[in-house]
């Protein structure tokens, strides 16, 4: 049944305009890659359930944001019920790389008193060609703020399953251990209906099935 | 059957009502009762009891169990006590309680199955002739004593918990009993030209501590669970609309629609206190015509026809051409065809199987869309087309707000006023030809299983029509503050 899932996180993916947002979480959701896409508009959702360890399913709920300055305004009331975000730059505009400082900066500024984990993404690594952020550079900026860093293209389907499952890996570990909390009108993580592990509610049930029969 | 029982609704007479608590006074109504197949006494379902009931809600009919027999359909006060509790969830219902609405219709579909109650065409006869009680039995949630109320606090609690979730107008979108729920837009409409000029209803959706969204994203939780627990003892894959709609990230896009409401609220509000008195009232008398607009009116769906694909996308393409946003309706197009083609299939089915041997009914089962397969396919699609009409709103109000071009707040509100009825005219539609294709394919189906899925579908498309027009009053703030700023 699709409706079983153990946690429903929610993700914000940011980033500057044309970066290549939407196509990579269209690539995540539908398996697809549109060739031209309108810029987006404020904000477009997007789920999916992703399998963690067999039988574990966590349901993503994927908050598209317009890099064009104008819905900036918009993107920031988004970072308060997020847990995890994608920050992603194409490594072929230096200039998106620069601003990565600026849209963490924003983020933090936004999403008090909560946390979001975020994941660095070096995107359109298709374009090695074009390439003007070096690996290493990525690597070291990503190290610094304590994220991960990883390259990805929408076009050749490289990295994209593993940028979104390695970030919903380790927010579940910090749910695991309990230092990502459920909290009451926070939407950031939400616990889903998983009928192996709540076991009262599954004895429940049962008996109440015993006794009809 | 064939199409000649235009009236869906009527396909149950009252007079076979089987509970023996026969209402006598049910001669007078007009209607002209369609004969078909008696209504099933009891409606008990073991298997939806067990897997539907949600734990909390067992929790609360917990204490009442000891109560001897609390379903017994034969029971008159049943009937009396249903017809009161009827009256009494129905009459505190506003448009917006209606949008909690699937939490309704369970609690109906539940009360149903576990009380034996009367079909919902008898019920709907039943709060058509005693429309003067209304006032009075309303004021009391609470049913009168009797030995049968116990099963009813149980819904009550439930259903009481809702209400008091969301505002409560006074007026009802229900009062007219199920079967005015044929004509769900216009009556809807009526609940708001009356009860509120548009303004104060938002205010007090905004005011509440829940929101619209947060109260579908816990009834959609609700339903997740039940879900759950019905794959796990493997029952019937019954369209759930609270998932659908969520599916189509109808929820996520009311969410957003509301922050933006919310926003816009806050800066209208503070840019006016900051203003001097006379500037205020200058700034008010401005805004007025602009809430004019968000007073729906009455609009009469009688003379209304089917429209092709083509009217429609074009009359939707030019109200938007008119609020001059960048946004296309193409989903919102896209799921309206899908929905007629898959309604012209089963029709065109029907009509084979019907032209070939209406005697055998085991090869024809094979072939012939059920109409449990109806009722989901419907279900999918208001709750897609709903879905879809929360994103072109959201998307319309993000571009009000951060857009590009300059258009008077009046006109967007008049354009989005009018695309708000074109949708519920549109759902309305929708929801009276799958149950015209749901009585004509189900003629054989016993009314007890064909009555709980017509009424799910005009439940359904009344929510819908709810949640589209609580979507547009999220509208008015965003277009004040987009005309304040226009002027200064």
């Amino acid at each position: 049944m699709e409706a079983i899932w153990l946690y429903q996180f929610r993700l914000i993916v940011i980033g500057d305009s044309t970066v290549g947002k939407s196509c990579l979480i269209r690539r995540f959701t539908e398996g697809r890659f549109a060739q031209v896409s309108d810029p987006t508009v404020g904000v477009d959702f997007f789920s999916r359930l992703v399998e963690i360890e067999p039988g574990k399913r966590i349901k993503l709920q994927i908050w598209d944001t317009a890099g064009q300055e104008r819905f900036r305004s918009i993107t920031r009331a988004y970072y308060r019920n997020s847990v995890g975000g994608l920050l992603l730059f194409d490594i072929t505009n230096r200039r998106s790389f620069q601003n990565v400082h600026e849209w963490l900066e924003e983020a933090k500024a936004h999403v008090q008193p909560y946390q979001i984990v975020f994941v660095l993404v070096g995107h359109k690594c298709d374009l090695d060609t074009q390439r003007q952020v070096t690996r290493h550079e990525a690597d070291k900026l990503a190290t610094a703020y304590g994220m991960r860093y990883i390259e990805t293209s929408a076009r050749d389907a490289i990295n994209v399953e593993k940028a979104f499952t390695d970030l919903t890996r380790d927010i579940y570990e910090l749910v695991r251990k309990g230092e990502i909390n459920i909290q009451e009108g926070w939407e950031g993580v939400k616990s889903g209906f998983v009928p192996n592990v709540v076991h009262s509610s599954e004895e429940v049930i049962k008996s109440d099935r015993r006794c009809l029969c | 059957m064939s199409g000649e029982n235009e009236n869906t609704m009527d396909n149950t007479s009252p007079q076979e009502s089987p509970d023996g608590a026969e209402p006598t006074g049910l001669d007078s109504v007009e209607k002209v009762p369609v004969v078909s197949e008696p209504v099933a006494v009891t409606r008990k379902r073991p298997e939806s009891k067990s897997n539907s009931v949600s734990m909390e809600e067992e929790e609360e009919k917990a204490p009442e169990k000891k109560d001897p027999e609390p379903s017994e359909p034969k029971s008159p006060s049943g009937w009396g006590s249903w017809g009161n509790w009827g009256k009494s969830l129905i009459s505190t219902a506003s448009a917006t309680v209606a949008t909690v609405g699937h939490g309704i219709s369970t609690a109906i579909e539940k009360a149903e199955s576990t009380l034996g109650v009367p079909s919902p065409v008898e019920l709907s006869f039943r709060s058509n002739v005693e429309p003067t009680e209304d006032a009075n039995a309303s004021d009391s949630p609470a049913v009168p004593g009797g030995e049968s109320s116990s099963p009813m606090a149980g819904a009550l609690g439930f259903l009481s918990s809702i209400s008091t979730a969301v505002q409560s107008t006074g007026k009802t979108v229900l009062t007219g009993g199920l079967d005015a729920l044929e004509f769900i837009g216009k009556k809807t409409m009526d609940v708001i030209a009356e009860g509120d000029p548009g303004f104060k209803k938002t205010k007090g959706l905004m005011n509440r501590n829940s929101t619209l969204s947060q109260v579908l994203r816990e009834a959609k939780e609700r339903e997740e669970q039940r879900v759950g627990s019905a794959a796990e003892t493997q029952t019937h894959g019954k369209a759930h609309y609270g998932l659908l709609f969520d599916e189509h990230q109808g929820l996520a896009h009311l969410e957003a629609l509301e922050l933006l409401s919310k926003e816009s609220e806050a800066k209208v509000k503070s840019i006016l206190s900051a203003q001097p008195g006379e500037k205020v009232v200058e700034l008010k008398t401005e805004l007025e015509p602009l809430k004019e607009t968000f007073s729906l009116e009455e609009f009469d769906d009688d003379d209304e026809v089917e429209k092709g694909d083509e009217d429609f996308s074009q009359e939707i393409a030019s109200l938007f051409a008119s609020l001059q946003i960048t946004v296309r309706p193409d989903k919102l197009t896209r799921a309206r065809k899908a929905a007629y083609i898959w309604m012209t299939e089963v029709e065109a089915k029907g009509m084979e199987e019907n032209a070939e041997e209406p005697e055998t009914e085991t090869s024809g089962k094979k072939k012939k869309a059920t109409v449990e397969e109806i009722h989901d396919l419907a279900i999918h699609s208001l709750a897609e087309l709903t879905a879809c009409s929360m994103e072109l709103f959201h998307k319309s109000a993000t571009l009000i707000l951060h857009g590009e071009t300059q258009v008077p707040a009046v006109s967007r509100g008049k354009a989005l006023s009018q695309m708000t009825i074109t949708l519920c005219k549109e759902l309305s539609l929708l929801s009276k030809k799958v149950t015209t294709l749901l009585t004509t394919t189900g003629a054989l189906e016993k009314s007890d299983v064909l009555n709980p899925l017509i009424t799910g579908v005009f439940l359904e498309a009344s929510n819908s029509a709810s949640y589209i027009q609580d979507a547009f009053q999220l509208l008015l703030p965003v277009l004040e503050i987009s005309h304040i700023q226009s002027q200064t």
